[in-house]
């Protein structure tokens, strides 16, 4: 029983230190990967408390496809900056 | 529960998290926080192999599965915006 406990006790930390990179850091890349890494630990929580299915959804929606288009959008503003100028 | 290789497995997993997750904090430039980000993805399949392998559910390796193709896909996007190619 203490084993699945340390094992949640441990990922929940684990989110709340990336949710706090990505508060406190003032790069916009590593504050996204940060928001990948919160959705990542969320996934592999769900999955602890027995839920396959929305880890599996999690996963392909919050860090796969959330950190995707976050980059792609990132590299799209920074390159019409640079054709402005 | 009490099977020694279960625990040695699991003290393992632990030890790798803290590890990549304290060069995910420390990791001065943001490259060495996207290999943190992927050695955590890695670390986080593990995890979830071996709650499978406590819980004796074949499901989640399934969760497994989707999760190690998904992570690779991230990490290549966040390297080529840090690289700053062309689209």
């Amino acid at each position: 029983m203490t084993l699945p406990l340390l094992a949640t006790t441990g990922f929940a930390a684990a989110m709340l230190i990336a949710a706090l990179v990505a508060l406190v850091t003032r790069s916009t890349a590593v504050a996204v990967l940060s928001a990948g890494l919160v959705s990542l630990f969320a996934s592999v929580l769900f999955l602890f408390l027995a839920a396959p299915d929305v880890a599996m959804t999690e996963a392909a929606i919050g860090s796969g496809l959330t950190t995707f288009l976050f980059f792609f959008v990132l590299g799209r503003i920074r390159r019409e900056g640079r054709d402005e100028q | 529960m009490a099977d020694p290789f279960l625990i040695a497995a699991a003290a393992l997993v632990a030890l790798a998290l803290g590890l990549a997750l304290a060069r995910f904090l420390r990791g001065p430039r943001a490259l060495d926080r996207v290999v943190a980000f992927d050695a955590l993805t890695i670390v986080s399949v593990a995890a979830i192999a071996l709650a499978g392998l406590v819980t004796g559910r074949e499901i989640y390796l399934d969760v497994a599965l989707v999760y190690a193709l998904l992570s690779f896909l991230g990490v290549i996007v966040a390297a080529r915006y840090l690289e700053g190619g062309e689209q």
